[in-house]
């Protein structure tokens, strides 16, 4: 029993970053209709660049280097947008080109961190140590931590989504984008805000989860899995639709990985996203867009 | 519109409409399959003709991913795995029942056609963007798949080795011998390539891809069965790229999951952004391009990927029609 409750609890708090991961590839594609394929090489990037902050090079405090990196990640998230998003806007094949130019984004972002900083792995101290014990239960202070941060980002989000004008923006662009740009909204602004806020939502993901699952160059196409798995079952732009998903989806994979071995866990995640598909294609709460 | 004044939007649909030009489009394609015949004999250098082989053979994916995607606009992502299934199939065929390449790859044809409905039925349910995350995920997922399939004989991480050689009429033809290689691969690969633009997309299939490529609602209402055609798309597409798996596999003797790696994967890409998606013959001139500076990027080995990658991007962007864009008929 106590087995099952800490696979359980594992795979919620798993979960909650999970849902960061899946709510910054939802909120671009919200906004733009763009599935960015090089979300999870960014959020190895967003890795990667803390561990050099803290361990590769100037041994920076985490703190510190998580503000550092922060903006770094919003520009990336914004230079992304002008320089090979906008350029395809209006083409005859938008769709197309934009998975082409974004799948060729992630190669360069992945085969770029190979050559700087090689192909292995990396991991970051976790910032608290220890663990918490209750009733035979124990969890470490560190998932419990990034737990509780996912949570309160993923309540900014919605918050910021729900109750500020940019917010409103963002969604007023998602629902019909020439209404928007007709009301007065400049569109392509909200477009690199939303790019920005995807990048530095999946890049603290790759920070939070770097002392569980390690950084590598390859490592962010699980991740990106992971989260367009969750989107499509919690249905597209669904904030709520993607918390729920996300808790779902990873405490099946808890048992998954405890009870058949982790290497199925991607096949599970690939089984788990055709029988959505098969049973459920809007999602838990989405509209399928036509 | 008068008669003199022929211009059309898409002179490809004006074309396949009536036929224009088909006999002599063929005979053209023909002469230059000839020529290469015959360069192949004129080359002395076995790393020259080795080059041309992976030309050849990836002639037939790249024209097989342009079938799917380029021409029915479905965004299949999982060519290699096609391509996969062929080369383990055709190996294992070969080396655990004892087929003869040549049926090992003509039953790899089969497998191909099987895993193709396989994709398809779930992609099928999915539209645009979808499909292409969905497929590539099938991509993958496949290598970890691979290593579990060690239990039954697909050689885990190390891959399988030792792979029988192709055996024409008695004679076998080693790996070393790319002579034979040069003339078989072409062989394969122009047939395969024949048949795909000048046979399957100039009929009745290629029509109903295009038309629901360009105007999806508009072929329904005029009765393109949507769901059949996409179907044959995948089938079409899989069963010529699991010949050109099996092709490669008796011509390498070895295949690894590395051929679902990311350097496959990216020439690929590359390849059809650099040669033009949906027009004729600019994937195919893509392969001779990609290949061919590929090895002249040998020297720069780290940074082979990096550039690949820059490669896909600038070329969506800046030459969003690829070299095909370059010398497009005026219509």
């Amino acid at each position: 029993m106590t087995q099952i409750l800490e696979i359980l609890i594992s795979g919620i708090t798993q979960g909650a970053v999970y849902c960061v991961v899946a709510v910054g590839l939802s909120l671009v594609y919200g906004a733009s209709r763009i599935l960015n394929f090089a979300h999870g090489s960014l959020y190895s990037l967003g890795g990667f660049l803390a561990w050099y902050l803290v361990a590769g090079g100037p041994g920076l405090p985490l703190w510190l280097a998580v503000l550092l990196v922060l903006p770094v990640l919003a520009l990336t998230g914004i230079g992304i947008e002008r320089a090979i998003i906008r350029p395809l806007r209006g083409s005859d094949n938008w769709k197309i080109n934009t998975i082409m130019v974004t799948l060729g984004l992630a190669f360069i972002i992945e085969n770029g961190l190979q050559l700087v900083f090689g192909p292995g792995t990396r991991t970051i101290a976790p910032f608290v140590e220890g663990s918490l014990s209750v009733g035979g239960i124990t969890i470490t202070w560190y998932k419990l931590s990034i737990f509780v941060i996912s949570l309160a980002l993923v309540g900014a989000l919605e918050f910021f989504l729900s109750s500020t004008r940019y917010g409103q923006a963002v969604r007023a662009v998602s629902q019909d984008m020439q209404g928007a740009n007709q009301v007065g909204i400049n569109v392509n602004q909200i477009f690199g805000l939303t790019f920005a806020l995807s990048v530095v939502l999946t890049g603290i993901a790759g920070i939070l989860l770097a002392p569980v699952f390690l950084v590598s160059p390859l490592g962010g196409w699980a991740p990106f899995l992971k989260a367009f798995v969750i989107v499509v079952l919690g249905g597209l732009g669904s904030t709520k639709g993607a918390f729920v998903a996300a808790f779902i989806l990873a405490v099946l994979e808890a048992f998954v990985i405890f009870y058949i071995g982790p290497s199925w866990a991607m096949p599970a995640w690939l089984l788990m996203l055709i029988i959505v598909l098969m049973i459920r294609p809007k999602g838990l709460f989405g509209v399928w867009e036509n | 519109m008068s008669s003199g004044n022929t211009k059309s939007a898409n002179p490809l649909i004006r074309s396949v409409f009536t036929g224009d030009g088909l006999r002599k489009q063929s005979l053209v394609y023909w002469a230059v399959i000839a020529a290469l015949a015959l360069a192949g004999g004129l080359i002395g250098d076995s790393d020259i003709r080795h080059i041309f082989i992976l030309v050849f053979i990836w002639c037939i994916v790249i024209a097989s991913w342009d079938l799917i995607l380029g021409y029915a606009g479905i965004f299949n992502y999982a060519q290699l795995v096609f391509f996969t299934f062929g080369a383990y199939g055709s190996a294992m065929l070969s080396i655990y029942a004892g087929l003869t390449p040549l049926l090992a790859i003509l039953a790899a044809a089969g497998i191909g056609a099987v895993i193709g409905v396989v994709i398809a039925v779930p992609s099928l349910r999915l539209k645009g963007e979808y499909v292409a995350l969905f497929t590539f995920a099938v991509h993958l997922a496949l290598p970890p798949l691979i290593q579990q399939g060690k239990a039954i004989g697909m050689g885990g991480n190390t891959g399988l080795l030792g792979i029988p050689w192709l055996n024409l009429f008695g004679y076998q033809v080693s790996s070393i011998d790319k002579l034979t290689w040069y003339w078989v691969s072409l062989a394969i690969g122009a047939i395969c390539v024949y048949l795909i633009y000048f046979v399957i997309l100039r009929g009745r299939m290629g029509l109903a891809f295009i038309a629901m490529r360009d105007a999806d609602t508009f072929a329904q209402a005029i009765g393109v069965n949507e769901y059949r055609y996409k179907l044959l798309a995948f089938v079409a597409s899989a069963v010529f790229t699991a010949v050109a798996g099996g092709v490669y596999a008796h011509y390498t003797g070895v295949v690894t999951p590395r051929v679902l790696g990311t350097e496959f994967f990216l020439m690929a890409m590359v390849m059809l952004a650099i040669g033009g998606m949906g027009r004729f013959p600019g994937a195919v001139l893509g392969v001779f391009i990609v290949v061919i500076g590929n090895e002249l990027l040998r020297s720069f080995d780290d940074y082979r990927l990096l550039l690949l990658g820059v490669a896909v991007v600038l070329t969506v962007i800046f030459l969003p029609q690829g070299v095909a864009g370059l010398f497009r008929k005026r219509g």
